[in-house]
């Protein structure tokens, strides 16, 4: 029976090291986890069963959802726990090599840039965000406070009803556009307030309403590096930001701190 | 409470860890390529698994007491058809 090896991810290599992660169950829940050593760099993985992780069989266990959420949640919670104790670069889930000489290959041809990586990300979080929005209580603020639709739904109540039903349409398709504009503009702005406080960022894209399953609509998704001693001042500004505008039906998530999951970029 | 602690103690929900462990994550090439249906795909078939569970749950409980090796026997059933479609 041959033996997979699945990579968690790559950390730094401590002086006289023992596995701190020996305790810990992998993927499979029999093999634990394991290091493996390559000069300044160690791997953290599990050994895994090729009957249960080969190729095949892998293909048909990811279309199977409730094996794919378990096995997520697994590689997560086990990156966290690694996280807790020493900076990773976090690898993709289901990174799995046939044979050591190949997970020794692939550190071989990054080597340098993964300990650089690993320099940079030293002494840094990430953190996620996404901010929702109630959407009806929002296009009444708009209406309200557009002067352009105040003035033209006014004019709009003295017209002929079949005007009526027209202009109608066309303004609540304005105000549509308006509320989108308001959702970008609003949310980029806050942003780059956070922005200030990192040393990196992504924006991502949106999730709608059926994956989400909220009632309020993804209108931010982002991710942020930030170091240490500003994590408290990022955080604070999240606080502040739900305080402020939480009862004009904008919701903050802010999670974290994740490993370096979106800043972990290697060529 | 400092503000780390008070976020670090939030849960997270599934949509947060498949946006981040499906979707990101260093893609160096294992020796494996497996391919995972787009992140939508796997949290909508998802959400429909679990709340056909709870619609069961509730069920049961109006009808009769839940126990859970009944539950048991139900989740497999119901794992039983999901698989076949």
């Amino acid at each position: 029976m041959s033996q997979l090896f699945y990579l968690y991810g790559m950390i730094q290599t401590r002086e006289n090291q023992t596995n701190p992660f020996s305790e810990l169950k992998g993927i499979d829940g029999e093999h634990r986890l394991d290091l493996l050593e390559y000069g300044e760099l160690s791997a953290v993985f599990c050994h895994v069963d090729e009957e249960e992780f080969g190729e095949e069989v892998l293909e048909e266990k990811t279309n199977q959802m409730e094996w794919v959420k378990d096995k997520a949640f697994h590689h997560h919670e086990m990156l966290m726990k690694i996280h807790e104790q020493a900076t990773i670069i976090p690898m993709k889930f289901c990174t799995i090599y046939k044979t050591e000489q190949n997970l020794r290959t692939m550190i071989d041809s990054h080597q340098q840039q993964m300990v650089d990586l690993l320099k940079q990300l030293d002494g840094k979080e990430e953190w996620n965000l996404k901010i929702y929005c109630d959407r009806d209580k929002l296009s009444e603020q708009v209406s309200e406070h557009n002067l352009n639709i105040k003035k033209k739904k006014e004019e709009i109540a003295q017209m002929s009803k079949g005007r009526q039903y027209l202009e109608s349409r066309k303004i609540d398709q304005y105000i549509d556009q308006e509320v989108e504009k308001e959702q970008e503009e609003f949310s980029s702005e806050f942003h780059d307030k956070l922005d200030e406080f990192s040393v990196n960022s992504t924006v991502k894209k949106n999730w709608n309403r059926d994956v989400t399953g909220k009632d309020e609509e993804m209108c931010w998704n982002s991710a942020y590096l930030v170091p240490l001693d500003k994590v408290e001042n990022f955080l604070e500004l999240v606080t502040e930001a739900e305080k402020a505008h939480g009862q004009s039906g904008w919701i903050f998530e802010a999670t974290g701190p994740w490993p370096a999951y979106h800043f972990a970029n290697l060529s | 409470m400092s503000h780390r602690e008070t976020y670090q103690n939030k849960e997270i929900g599934l949509i947060d860890i498949l946006d981040t462990v499906l979707d990101k994550g260093v893609a160096i090439k294992g020796d494996l390529i497996i391919s995972i249906a787009g992140i939508d795909l796997v949290y909508l078939d998802l959400r429909v698994l679990i709340s056909a569970v709870e619609t069961l749950v509730q069920s049961n409980m109006d009808s009769d007491s839940l126990t859970s090796k009944r539950f048991d026997q139900e989740k497999e059933d119901l794992t039983h058809v999901t698989e076949q479609s």
